[in-house]
């Protein structure tokens, strides 16, 4: 029998904000290379924190999705749209935003320098650095993951920022990410509309 | 998850740059934080309070900030010269917990650092949040004026998320507040703080 759901308080913005000024101090020191590196092992720390998990089938993998009682579920939202597409309605970092930009002022540039130096390195899916580690977490929690007795792997298909920026692959890889997902192009397209972020989830 | 993730950052620069690295780094973000956040000023503590309740001052980004307005500090001609407020909860208590359901147990860096702080600093700390805290409304007080004076803020004492209490004679003794006053006020509060007129000649100064 499953414990009663207590659910995930949400964070202070306070200390998001704190942790946005941690990091830009940090970047002063160690450039915008080494940021992207704190920010990728930050990641992948929290991710190899947490307990494993295993599922029978994939459809209670996606009951748990669904239900936040996944790894993958554990800092945002998560609707199946599909079997292997994800959404996430808002991002876990819309509300730490919203209150930097209202009581300090503007978004460090460092935040989206490190995003341009992720995406010219590792994958072009990032428009601030906070999608860095949610990007590499997400990665790092799928490999935690067996259902049916395999591991499952993460792609990102596109994200979008509050001010609307978006970011994805570019075409020729976008495209058969599209198909695995099981989505169209004018499905994301409609999908982007009010979603923070589309991502595939499939067995590896 | 920044929130959750970011005492895996603190265990790695604990080993870089030691706990005492750790605490001038928290301080220095809290210098930043409230060097961008403006000056503010105000005509007397009547709107400056009604600013706090409302949550438009620069200490309501840490959250619902209470003003006691029943426990003024006067000074030696009994004018009021500044206010105890109080936080219902600790800005961490949803971090912590957050890290309590995500990843099991809060990291022992959380603890090094709070150590650290109240050993060589000043001991008030019962998170490693206290640091970059305490700092911060120090640098924001400063930059807040009522009725034309700066003002300065001592935090008096905090609860922890265990329970434990911290309670700063040092501080107590600035504003001439009985300590189980302030013992009273942690049943209902997880973080009390003074913000007083800076140059204010207080009742027993010599």
């Amino acid at each position: 029998m499953m414990p009663p759901d207590v659910g995930m308080p949400d964070a202070n913005p306070f200390v998001e904000i704190a942790t946005h000024l941690f990091l830009e101090d940090l970047a002063a020191k160690v450039g915008v290379g080494g940021l992207n590196n704190y920010l990728v092992s930050l990641a992948r720390n929290l991710a190899s924190a947490m307990p494993e998990e295993e599922y029978a089938t994939w459809a209670e993998f996606l009951e748990a999705l669904r239900s936040g009682r996944s790894i993958l579920s554990t800092f945002e939202e998560v609707r199946p749209v599909t079997d292997r597409c994800m959404v996430t309605p808002r991002s876990p970092f819309e509300r730490g935003w919203r209150e930097y930009a209202k009581r300090v002022g503007s978004f460090a540039p460092v935040h989206m320098e490190s995003a341009e130096h992720y995406n010219a390195k590792v994958r072009p899916a990032a428009v601030t650095s906070l999608h860095i580690v949610m990007h590499t977490f997400r990665e790092a929690a799928s490999a935690r993951v067996r259902v049916g007795g395999k591991t499952i792997r993460y792609e990102p298909l596109a994200t979008v920022w509050v001010d609307g920026e978006k970011r994805s692959p570019p075409e020729d890889r976008l495209a058969p990410l599209l198909k695995r997902a099981g989505i169209s192009r004018t499905k994301l397209g409609m999908l982007l509309r009010n979603h923070a972020e589309v991502w595939l989830l499939e067995p590896f | 998850m920044l929130d959750v993730a970011l005492a895996s950052l603190i265990e790695d620069m604990i080993e870089k740059a030691g706990a005492d690295g750790v605490v001038e780094f928290w301080q220095r973000v809290g210098d930043k934080l409230a060097g961008r956040m403006g000056k503010e000023a105000y005509l007397g503590w009547t709107s400056f309070n009604v600013a706090v309740r409302e949550g438009r001052t620069a200490f309501s980004i840490e959250g619902e900030v209470a003003p006691l307005t029943d426990m003024a500090i006067t000074d030696i001609d009994s004018d009021v010269v500044g206010y105890l407020y109080a936080m219902r909860q600790c800005c961490y208590e949803p971090t912590i917990l957050r890290t309590r359901y995500s990843v099991g147990q809060m990291s022992p860096a959380d603890r090094t650092v709070c150590e650290e702080y109240n050993e060589n600093v000043h001991n008030i700390a019962v998170c490693n949040f206290c640091v970059f805290h305490e700092r911060f409304r120090e640098e924001i007080a400063r930059n807040i004026t009522v009725s034309g004076n700066s003002l300065a803020c001592h935090l008096l004492a905090t609860r922890g998320w265990a329970g434990e209490t911290k309670i700063s004679a040092q501080n107590l003794a600035k504003i001439n507040i009985n300590e189980e006053h302030v013992r009273a006020l942690l049943r209902n509060y997880e973080c009390v703080y003074a913000l007083v007129m800076r140059g204010a000649r207080l009742k027993g100064d010599g």
